[in-house]
């Protein structure tokens, strides 16, 4: 297979893109057209499928799996179990717990037990049918106060701590006593279950071997580097034996954060028989076996004095992670640190618990644990202002952090940050300014409520872990310019944002360049797409890179100029300009293609390597969080506004109006920003209101997009956006990250909105209208005019 | 399998009577989901979607008598149905999605009989007849004798539903369909509620017809609910009592959409939304 049919590198059209403008989506024409090859629409020559044996039940010993009968079928190539795993068959980052196919217990209803290679999907369907599997079913726990309780089963044996993955506090000051001094405190309880990624391409991707054995692996991946570390240590490979490429994905938002089908996509091509192998999860599988956003019990107790300033803080975070790590301890640690919300309190306890159960695996979701603490602390804000009698937004701009502030779990705010700014736009906005109008316009058994909350969220991976990013360039032969997007870009645009920093940096149009996605046999070992990190990083080394390669332009150039002008020509004197350069004093012009041809490919080639600079700060409490991530350095801010409409006869929710009030810094292109604002409110939405996901003995009841309820566009409102543009001067011309902070507290601007116009709140899970409905009947507005 | 698309009626009946085991499809909206859901595979798959006979609309001797295999889609773009059936209208335009309606037709609505299938209690109301056909010949029965169960119909083997004939009400009539889904779009009723209400002189309710989806094994009528209300005035009061009658005298169950209590609230609850019409003829009458 040459490298030529499967790589995606068309060029996009346009001229030079500034930063700060937008700039055309290099996928797309592409995209829409149905060119743009996704992992899901490789289908190598020759090749077979595989699938997976699923486990079906919650907990249990593996006896045994007889595997004869499948393999006995016409057209099965090959059955698998950990017994065909040369390494460790483990996956995970810190808790390294996850088997590729399960060795001897199940541990949730969606665990791997066997791997089936067929040469159709009929065949496949055939195989999977046929694998036996003998288990003993144990006793199992589907929730974390039972997995905590004394004698409780154990869903990983023989591992200390039992069922605690991880616990921790954060405290400072005296919460306890300071709440009982409050003139106004209140206490919440929030319930939040879990959320399905349901990006639109399921799990899925090819591998093949190539003539020397090693493995090539085309996924869709939010991670091909730290997969290849994973899948080298689990099979048992060197790393130089495993390359992993990432086209466009069909959507991440943190499901993809991590190995999915690339261990059973090795290790089936590792028994294939020399032919490549391809994985494609249904919807039902894509549910059934990825990873979710954590569930959480949240209780948050919150005092202020009488001026509503905030006092004290007493809080309880408990995560369920399900039958694996996952990213649990990384996810757990940013709710902790974003216990307390982006306010001044003095007097903190912030107490948390992860937890084993035999559910569903929960891991990376766009948000990262700041949801779940956001829905609590937001709450109880507005719980406090309506208690005590304040204003809710005049209440959090009495609070909110600014720079030089230190942030309730002791993070000191060194770097700028724009929530005061935030909370004043939100103010003076009109669907703000004017809601007492808007409410008494409801309709006739109709009850309007209005509902802010106010978030931030810390950008990166925190100071144990290497934020880093090796950007690589080229100047091509032709002397068009190639540019290495070494992380994933799973529909953000990234890639695109790649471009526009290179074609700014070096002035050079978009006709003039090519992209070329990650592969760690062609781009440079970068870190993953995720924690809001990807274009500060990436983009911060492509415009060091940017840099050398154009001091190589302009000092080759120079050097052919002297022997043109018979006279020395200093480099500072010559410009880039697109497509050649230029030289004022002597007004003579030459090609790139030109000077191309006067350097080696070495030199031709620029590279840079940057880490984020990390917070060093010493915070005496909450060591143990300290490996996974805590605290952060820069954080972005935002305030969510929510206009909801509640009829009281059936508790259906309508969301009229939506705000994102967004401070991410300076911002690099408009579009492809609004695009974050618009699509992480309806996730958001989504969260709140619609993704009820149902799980009951390990078992999913809304295991398909049919029961799993998404929004729709009808569900969605119009959406309105005001980006605070605060120059965040370590991140490349200025910006931060912008993917999560605008997911943060969708769900409890929208539930203090329903809480207005139902009159009692809505505490536990997602606020179907079911729900909304009973909360009337509690508050006494149900079915009145 | 084999897919066989028969052009008239006269070619669709050896097809069957040589297919006995095979599906019927019409758009294929229920029957290709419910294949990939259970793994089902009928030995041939009989279309209907070319039988030109299946695909008209036509008033006929004071109801509207439409085909079989009449979208969906076609519906909700029907001007007829619009002004002179607007509770069928409104279940059609909120019945799935643009590509859904596109496929689904009246015929399939009817033939899967799920209580949750949102053109059936506009058609209850109305006092919709379906007409069925066989090798054999011709009959016609009330919608409420040809739907027996949940997915479960009159329709012996061999036979099809050829056309839905839908009396068209009387001028003045008053008829709408509310539903209740987990979202705007895309969504299967929780519960649902169609009227239609022929208003007296003195802008009382007359005669009223009322039916509910998704609160029982089929779509439920409720006379005694009817007859509470047939000459009083909608005023709030009245439909809260009324609603107090349908919702204990429903049978709704629990499942992953909804509990049978909220479905038991909706039934009570939605008759409220007469309310306004009630304001209507407040208006009228000043």
């Amino acid at each position: 297979m040459s490298q030529s049919d499967w790589r995606s590198n068309r060029p996009p059209a346009g001229g030079v893109q500034e930063i700060g403008r937008v700039a055309p989506r290099a996928d797309a024409a592409a995209k829409v057209t149905g060119a743009e090859r996704y992992a899901a629409d490789y289908y190598p020559e020759n090749y077979v499928w595989a699938g997976v044996k699923r486990a079906g039940v919650p907990h249990a010993r593996i006896m045994g799996v007889d595997t004869a009968s499948a393999r006995a079928l016409p057209g099965v190539v090959a059955v698998l179990t950990h017994k065909d795993i040369g390494g460790k068959n483990r996956l995970g980052i810190f808790e390294k717990d996850q088997p590729i196919l399960a060795d001897g217990v199940v541990r949730h209803c969606g665990d791997a037990v066997a791997l089936a290679v067929a040469e159709t999907k009929e065949a496949l369907t055939a195989a999977l049918a046929a694998i036996r599997v003998d288990c003993e079913p144990l006793a199992a726990v589907f929730a974390p106060e039972e997995a905590l309780a004394a004698g409780a089963p154990i869903v990983h044996e023989g591992r200390g701590g039992g069922n605690l993955l991880l616990e921790s506090e954060i405290c400072f000051g005296k919460a306890r006593e300071a709440l009982a001094g409050c003139r106004h405190a209140v206490e919440l309880t929030v319930e939040l279950g879990w959320q399905e990624h349901a990006f639109l391409e399921t799990q899925t991707g090819v591998a093949w071997q190539e003539a020397d054995g090693s493995l090539t692996i085309v996924a869709s991946t939010q991670t091909p580097f730290r997969d290849r570390l994973e899948l080298a240590e689990a099979l048992g490979l060197t790393l130089d034996r495993i390359r992993v490429t990432a086209p466009y994905l069909g959507g991440g938002f943190g499901g993809k954060d991590g190995v999915t089908v690339q261990g059973f996509l090795a290790l089936a091509a590792l028994h294939s028989g020399g032919r490549p192998v391809k994985i494609w999860y249904s919807r039902e599988e894509s549910i059934l076996a990825g990873t979710k956003r954590h569930p959480a019990t949240v209780t948050y107790r919150l005092g202020c004095d009488a001026d509503g300033v905030f006092q004290a803080l007493d809080c309880r975070l408990v995560f369920d992670t399900g039958a694996y790590a996952s990213l649990g301890t990384e996810v757990f640690a940013l709710a902790l640190e974003h216990a307390g919300g982006p306010y001044r309190i003095a007097n903190v306890a912030v107490h948390g618990k992860i937890v084993y159960t035999n559910n569903p695996v929960a891991g990376a979701f766009r948000g990262f644990g700041v949801p779940q603490a956001a829905a609590g602390i937001e709450q109880a804000v507005d719980e406090l202002a309506r208690v005590a009698g304040f204003d809710p937004l005049a209440m959090r701009r009495k609070n909110a952090v600014g720079c030089g502030d230190t942030t309730p779990t002791g993070v000191v705010i060194g770097r700028p940050a724009g929530l005061a700014e935030c909370l004043a736009q939100v103010e003076r906005h009109p669907l703000w300014r004017e809601r007492q109008t808007w409410r008494e316009g409801a309709p006739p058994f109709k009850r309007r409520g209005v509902g802010v909350a106010a978030v931030y969220h810390g950008m990166g991976f925190g100071p144990a872990v290497a934020d880093y990013a090796n950007a690589k360039l080229e100047l091509t032969a032709e002397g068009r310019i190639t540019v290495c997007a070494g992380v994933a870009d799973m529909g953000q645009g990234n890639a695109t944002t790649c471009l526009q920093i290179v074609s700014h940096a070096l002035g050079q149009p978009y006709g003039d360049m090519e992209l070329v996605l990650p592969d760690t046999a062609r781009t440079l070992p970068s870190a993953s797409s995720s924690a809001s990190r990807t274009t500060f990083t990436y983009g911060n080394a492509l415009i060091g890179a940017a840099g050398v390669l154009r001091e190589r332009i302009l000092a080759r150039g120079a050097l052919l100029l002297s022997f043109q002008l018979l006279a020395p020509v200093n480099a500072a004197e010559v410009d880039l300009l697109p497509g050649r350069i230029y030289h004022a004093p002597s007004g003579r012009s030459v090609p790139l293609k030109v000077i191309a041809g006067f350097m080696d490919a070495a030199e031709r080639t620029a590279t840079y390597s940057y880490t984020c600079p990390v917070n060093r700060q010493a915070i005496p409490t909450g060591g143990n969080l300290r490996l996974h991530g805590y605290p952060h350095r820069i954080f972005s801010y935002a305030v969510k506004l929510a206009r909801v409409e509640v009829d009281t006869l059936t508790g259906e929710a309508r969301v009229c109006d939506f705000l994102s009030c967004v401070e991410a810094g300076r911002v690099l292109n408009p579009q492809l920003y609004e695009q974050q604002l618009h699509g992480g409110a309806a996730q958001g939405l989504g969260y709140a209101l619609f993704e009820d996901f149902a799980v009951s003995g390990g078992e999913i009841a809304t295991g398909d997009l049919a029961t799993y309820i998404l929004p729709t566009a009808l569900d969605v409102p119009d959406m309105e956006t005001v980006s605070v543009a605060v120059s965040e001067d370590e991140g490349p011309f200025g910006m931060k990250g912008v993917g999560e902070v605008v997911i943060d507290g969708v769900l409890p601007a929208v539930a203090n909105a329903v809480a207005e116009a139902a009159g009692v709140r809505v505490t536990k899970g997602t606020l179907t209208a079911e729900k909304i409905l009973a909360a009337l009947r509690a508050g006494g507005r149900e079915a009145t005019r | 399998m084999e897919v066989f698309f028969p052009r008239t009626l006269a070619e669709l009946w050896p097809l069957k009577a040589a297919n006995p085991e095979s599906a019927v499809m019409a758009g294929g909206t229920d029957l290709l989901v419910r294949l990939r859901k259970t793994g089902e595979r009928p030995p041939a798959i009989i279309a209907l979607e070319r039988l030109a006979e299946l695909r008209r609309m036509s008033i006929e001797g004071g109801g509207l008598r439409i085909g079989a295999a009449v979208t969906i889609g076609e519906l909700a773009a029907s001007e007829i149905v619009r002004d002179a059936l607007p509770a069928l209208w409104q279940a059609a335009a909120a019945l799935g999605s643009p590509p859904v309606r596109h496929g689904a037709t009246v015929g399939g609505n009817m033939c899967t009989a799920s209580p949750a299938g949102d053109t059936l209690p506009p058609l209850y109301v109305y006092g919709a007849a379906v007409a069925v056909a066989g090798a054999a010949g011709c009959r016609r029965l009330p919608i409420g004798d040809f739907i027996l169960g949940p997915g479960r119909t009159s329709l012996a083997p061999g036979e099809i539903v050829t056309d839905i004939i839908v009396p068209l009400p009387t001028g003045g009539a008053f008829s709408a369909y509310y539903k209740v889904g987990k979202r705007r779009a895309m969504a299967i009723a929780v519960a649902s509620l169609a009227v239609c209400i022929v208003r007296t002189a003195d802008g009382a309710a007359g005669k009223v017809r009322l039916a509910w989806g998704s609160v029982g094994p089929t779509v439920i009528s409720l006379p005694a609910v009817e007859a509470f209300l047939a000459g009083k005035r909608l005023a709030p009061d009245v439909l809260r009592q009324a609603g107090a009658m349908a919702a204990a005298a429903v049978l709704p169950i629990d499942d992953v959409r909804a509990s049978a209590g909220y479905r038991r609230s909706l039934a009570g609850n939605l008759l409220l939304k007469l309310a306004a019409l009630g304001d209507d003829e407040q208006e009228d009458g000043r």
